[in-house]
């Protein structure tokens, strides 16, 4: 009995050390701890995730909060809380399943109540969100059972999964016992106690000007992750301090690296990740189209822009007057892509209409000839340009040289902070053109609310209803083939009309430390630090 | 005197009432307001009047003054409005990082400034006396950035990170919140440079003062009688012209003070540090309207006690200067 | 700097007269009362003259006037000095090393560097020099105002001097230019101009006034009164030449700092604006290379620190000239 029993253990330790052996032969075993210290470039708006503005912000509700589902880099869907979903042919019916073990910050259960809470709480107008009309498809919500809840929407929505796992936020659960113990204000300052989610990290504390720091919450629904112990955010407005510390080591992580010095990183820190990948973000020299009637900003009567309200205008200027490659070689080094299409080269549906837009002086002036412009009536304008980043102020440099050798065209720059153009543009103040990155796109889809003739946020408020038409039956074409040809038809159409003059794509960087593994690049639309080690 | 003395005191109060005016005024003839960047992509004009309505922007410019005079007597100090911290909190938090980061600004140019005006005062008119005032003269003629990032580029970057880029670490005991680094020797990493760029400027003038009030004590009789005693020149000089002579400075200092909580705007935006400059300058450029006034309050404070100390203290050495008031 | 000494002179203990408040105190930073008077001067010699000859005889204050005159001459010949123009972009031509055709070396936008430096002389001492006659022009009258008539008068137009005063330079200075929003060109370069100015009158007129308020009650005043001349004619003719020497003095190191606050504000990017050539906002724009390309933000650096240095010293130099006493 005895030499059966060695036996039978010799052969259980056999059997375990063969499936023990892949693991243990694997070098990279994630280490469990530390404290992975990020710098952040800009300052924190709020900790109010379903209303704050920034990146800065996203980056953290994507860690403290979790939603629905998330987007892998190559486009595929994987469950956060939610463990499977389906939908009905026609796309008016969403299902979803949560897992069991989702727990808030708090305690309390992520079910499906807190779900209907969350999204109910999105389209309330009270509650002032901008990700409100990403919603708009939204009929209802409904809790079948603690686990299931069902969406019901207006009209199918091709995006309906892109939109909740990454535009902005995505969709990030709120806990209704935290939600309604706290305050907005409670929230926006970082109360302690009041920012709740679901994700792998809880919220520590934060200290504008200081720190925000955020640790391992033990209860996470995936079991091993996070390895950190702690993430801890710093901001550091300055590139040369901020490369600075990355060098001495005292940064392991920079959450959106300046393209301008990309290259001095990789010379002062070779051993640096420097993380990067099609261009998701557009760099736009946008052109007003209309202004207010009778100079009341906001008025919805509008009369065309006394320069750019002339469509030959905007294209001599836009489209032929601007030599995109000069643009992109001094202003980016050569590390972005000339574009003329709306969304940029790594969006879904991105479509190459470059050969719309050559750089053609001859032809610029003959456009604006056309339009009564020439040496005896030369064109002036206004360029304006923000400070956030010292780009624009570059690319603004190069289109008043390029436009200056037209002859008779002189742009006239203009710096000004980020307030003021911020107040200029989405309160319909006087301006010409502008200079500026806007938000990322994930799809064509996701800047529909800034393009669309009568959404705020659509800086040129042109008030040509065919964008309209074109974006609603993109987003509602739930054929992937036919919606690619309705793509292309918008990007084309919005070139040869210019509402929306694009000049490249914006390049994005992330540098991480070499001892920092795990991390996977999704450009700016998931920053997930739960799968980070560190090596050391 | 007593009652020069008292009537100063009380005027504190209309100065600091009438620049947190002024600085109120200015703020709000800014164009463009912090609302459209709270509201960010939610922005719509409705909302934007309601929001102005909610934190009181629309009424005239005097009734929100007061408004807010009427808070700060009951010690609210209001709270931002892009992201509702209380702004006395962040006040507080701030304070001792550009505390510390002047003192010790002050102690670097006294340190340069003793030796400097000794031995100007000492070695008068030798090469010594030239080099002194001349290195002084430099640290006067380089802006406090500049120096700022030259001292980056070599303390920091230059040896391989010896000295911290940024950031800071507090003083023990002295953590505000419930993560912070502290520790001393941390701390002294973290302030040096930045002291040094600030410090190095206000040295010329103090070397200057120094090295001219020690000349004329050594020339007094009672100098003069010390040495036919056979006392020897060294000892005299540190003994009775320096301790002469660091009266006038250290009123001239008091000034300088005045320039560094300023001037702590600039060092403190280069190299990172949490303190109440960068918050200055980070509110004004948001607009934030009542962190800007809990700036400008706790500025305008310090400042005018600042001068009023100086000027008393000044009256007091002085007494055939008359304040007639 | 050398200075005879003499037994004969009157011994004081050394007390600074009332400081100048506020600001940098980089300059006007000793006696505001300074008199020069018949008293102080030779028989056979004008007290100017008496100053520029004891100018002459000071190496430092020599040194810096030769700076001052250079800069002064590159910035009236920028046009002919710039080997190329400073705002031409040259894309095939980025950051490149200091040459024989660029021999500062060429920028982020392939500009020459040694042109934008000359340039940027013109708005470095535009800025400077007109600053500062502003808060002059302003300053003076009102000091000499305050101080002649005493009274209501005086206490008014101190309680405005000390109100600005009261605020740390750099803070009323950058509210001041968040409020005027910084532009390019020539209205740009105005609005820095008098930001700056604003922030800079108070010295003036306290310097005057306390000049004023100590020759008020000469004899020679009270006589020309008594005699019926009138009041401006007084200012003018007696009280006015008697300030002048701090006016100078403090005239001269407030250009230097005026530089400075400009280069600061530049720095902050609330100064002047591109595309004219600055040197803070060079300096500001390149540092964010400095590890790579270290010249172009040292040059800047090293202009402001030049003209400054020229600016200081020979303030100085007039200083020790026109009262030597303050040595």
């Amino acid at each position: 009995m005895r030499s059966a029993r060695t036996s039978l253990s010799i052969v259980v330790l056999l059997a375990g050390l063969v499936v023990a052996a892949p693991l243990l032969a694997d070098a990279q075993t994630p280490k469990r701890g530390g404290t992975l210290r990020v710098s952040y470039g800009n300052e924190i708006a709020n900790l109010d995730f379903h209303t704050a503005p920034g990146y800065e912000m996203m980056w953290v509700a994507m860690n403290i909060g979790c939603g629905l589902v998330n987007i892998t880099p190559d486009g595929k869907f994987v469950g956060d809380a939610a463990e499977s979903w389906t939908s009905t042919p026609d796309g008016l019916l969403w299902t979803f399943k949560l897992r069991k073990n989702v727990l808030f910050h708090d305690g309390t259960a992520v079910d499906a109540s807190a779900v209907k809470f969350s999204i109910d709480r999105l389209i309330d107008p009270a509650t002032k969100s901008g990700m409100r009309a990403f919603y708009e498809s939204v009929h209802s919500v409904e809790v079948l059972d603690p686990q299931s809840v069902q969406i019901r929407l207006k009209q199918p929505y091709a995006f309906f999964l892109h939109m909740l796992a990454a535009y902005r936020t995505g969709l990030v659960l709120y806990s209704p016992t935290a939600t309604q113990k706290y305050t907005l204000q409670d929230r926006q300052q970082g109360k302690p106690g009041s920012i709740v989610g679901c994700g792998p990290f809880k919220f520590v504390e934060w200290v504008k000007g200081s720190h925000l720091v955020m640790e391992r919450f033990d209860k996470y629904f995936v079991p091993g992750v996070p390895h950190l112990d702690r993430v801890m955010i710093r901001v550091i407005k300055d590139p040369v301090t901020e490369m600075a510390a990355f060098k001495n080591g005292e940064i392991d992580f920079i959450a959106s690296f300046s393209p301008e010095h990309v290259d001095t990183m990789k010379a002062q820190n070779p051993k640096a990740v420097i993380m990067t990948g099609k261009e998701t973000t557009p760099m736009l020299a946008a052109m007003k189209v209309t202004v207010p009637k009778d100079g009341r900003p906001m008025s919805k009567e509008r009369v065309p822009h006394p320069l750019f309200g002339d469509v030959r205008v905007r294209k001599a200027i836009g489209c032929y007057g601007i030599d995109r490659k000069e643009i992109v070689k001094i202003a980016f080094k050569g590390q972005a892509t000339p574009w003329v299409g709306m969304n940029p080269p790594g969006t879904l549906d991105t479509v190459d209409v470059n050969h719309l837009c050559p750089y053609d002086p001859a032809k610029a002036k003959a456009l604006l000839g056309e339009a009564g412009y020439g040496p005896s009536k030369p064109l002036t304008f206004e360029l304006m340009a923000n400070t956030e980043k010292s780009v624009f102020n570059v690319i603004a440099t190069v289109i008043k040289d390029q436009l200056g050798r037209l002859g008779f065209v002189t742009a006239n720059i203009r710096v000004v902070d980020k307030v003021h153009w911020m107040n200029t543009t989405l309160q319909d103040g006087p301006w010409d053109m502008y200079v500026e990155d806007l938000l990322s796109l994930i799809t064509l889809d996701s800047n529909g609310y800034l393009s669309n003739s009568t959404s705020t946020w659509s800086h040129p408020r042109h008030n040509d209803p065919k964008v309209d038409e074109y974006y609603a039956r993109y987003a509602r074409e739930l054929d992937a083939g036919k919606r690619k040809v309705i793509a292309k038809e918008l990007v084309e159409y919005m070139a040869d009309k210019m509402y929306w003059n694009n000049i490249s794509g914006s390049p994005f960087y992330m540098v991480a430390q070499p001892w920092v593994k795990g991390y996977t690049y999704n450009a700016e639309f998931e920053v997930h630090w739960h799968t980070v080690w560190l090596d050391k | 005197m007593r009652v020069y003395v008292l009537k100063r005191l009380i005027e504190i109060v209309p100065t600091v009432l009438m620049i947190t005016l002024v600085v109120f005024v200015m703020m709000r003839s800014i164009p463009g307001d912090p609302v459209v960047a709270l509201l960010g992509d939610a922005y719509t004009e409705e909302d934007a009047v309601r929001v102005r309505q909610e934190y009181g922007l629309d009424r005239p410019i005097l009734v929100q003054y007061v408004i807010w005079l009427g808070k700060l007597v009951q010690g609210d100090w209001g709270s931002s409005i892009l992201n509702g911290r209380p702004v006395l909190h962040d006040v507080i938090i701030r304070l001792p990082v550009t505390l510390e980061l002047i003192a010790l600004s002050m102690a670097v140019a006294l340190a340069i400034a003793i030796p400097a005006g000794i031995i100007g005062a000492i070695r008068r008119n030798t090469w010594a006396d030239y080099t002194a005032t001349t290195i002084a003269m430099i640290g006067v003629s380089i802006p406090e950035f500049f120096l700022g990032v030259l001292l980056l580029l070599v303390l920091s970057i230059g040896l391989g990170g010896a000295l911290p880029s940024s950031g800071w670490v507090y003083l023990p005991g002295t953590c505000p919140t419930i993560v912070c680094a502290a520790g001393l020797l941390g701390n002294a990493q973290h302030v040096l440079m930045p002291a040094i760029a600030l410090g190095v400027g206000r040295a010329a003038l103090l070397t200057r003062l120094l090295r001219a009030s020690m000349l004329e004590v050594i020339r007094t009789e009672y100098v003069t009688t010390a040495r036919a005693k056979g006392l020897g020149e060294r000892p005299v000089v540190l003994k009775h012209a320096l301790k002469n002579a660091l009266i006038p400075t250290v009123t001239v200092m008091g000034l300088q003070v005045g320039f560094l909580i300023g001037g702590a705007i600039v060092v403190e935006t280069l190299f990172a540090m949490p303190g109440l400059g960068t918050f200055g300058i980070d509110a004004i450029i948001a607009r934030d309207y009542q962190q800007v006034q809990g700036f400008a309050l706790l500025t305008a404070i310090a400042f005018v006690v600042i001068n009023l100390i100086v000027d008393l203290t000044y009256t007091f050495l002085d007494p055939r200067i008359r304040y007639t008031g | 700097m050398s200075r005879p000494t003499s037994d004969r002179e009157p011994r004081r203990p050394i007390v600074p007269r009332p400081p100048i408040r506020g600001g940098s105190t980089r300059e006007a930073d000793l006696p505001a009362q300074v008199t020069w008077g018949p008293a102080t001067a030779a028989p056979s010699e004008s007290p100017f003259m008496q100053g520029v000859r004891r100018l002459r005889k000071s190496v430092t204050a020599l040194v810096g006037l030769g700076v001052v005159v250079l800069l002064l001459v590159v910035a009236m010949f920028a046009d002919v000095l710039a080997p190329h123009s400073p705002t031409a972009n040259d894309q095939m031509s980025t950051f490149q090393r200091p040459s024989w055709e660029h021999p500062l070396g060429t920028d982020q936008l392939g500009r020459d560097m040694l042109s934008r430096i000359i340039h940027g002389t013109r708005i470095s001492l535009l800025v400077g020099v007109s600053s500062v006659l502003l808060a002059l022009f302003v300053g003076v009258p009102f000091g000499m105002i305050a101080g002649y008539y005493g009274g209501r008068i005086d206490t008014m137009v101190m309680r405005v001097m000390d109100l600005i005063l009261a605020f740390p330079i750099y803070l009323l200075a950058i509210i001041l230019m968040v409020i005027f929003t910084p532009t390019a060109g020539l209205i740009g370069t105005m609005k820095v101009t008098g930001a700056i100015a604003i922030v800079r009158i108070p010295i003036y007129a306290r310097l005057v006034r306390g000049s004023v308020l100590s020759i008020k009650e000469k004899e020679y005043v009270e006589a020309c009164r008594a005699l019926g001349v009138r009041d401006p004619s007084i200012l003018f003719r007696h009280v006015l030449p008697n300030c002048l020497a701090p006016i100078i003095v403090t005239t001269t190191l407030g250009i230097a700092t005026s530089i400075i606050v400009e280069a600061t504000l530049s720095f902050l990017g609330l100064g002047t604006q591109p595309p004219t050539p600055s040197w803070g906002w060079d300096l500001k724009a390149n540092v964010a290379f400095i590890q790579a390309n270290a010249w172009l933000a040292l040059f800047p650096g090293l202009a402001i620190f030049i003209t400054v240095l020229g600016f200081n010293l020979f303030g100085d130099g007039l200083r020790d000239a026109l009262d030597p006493r303050l040595k």
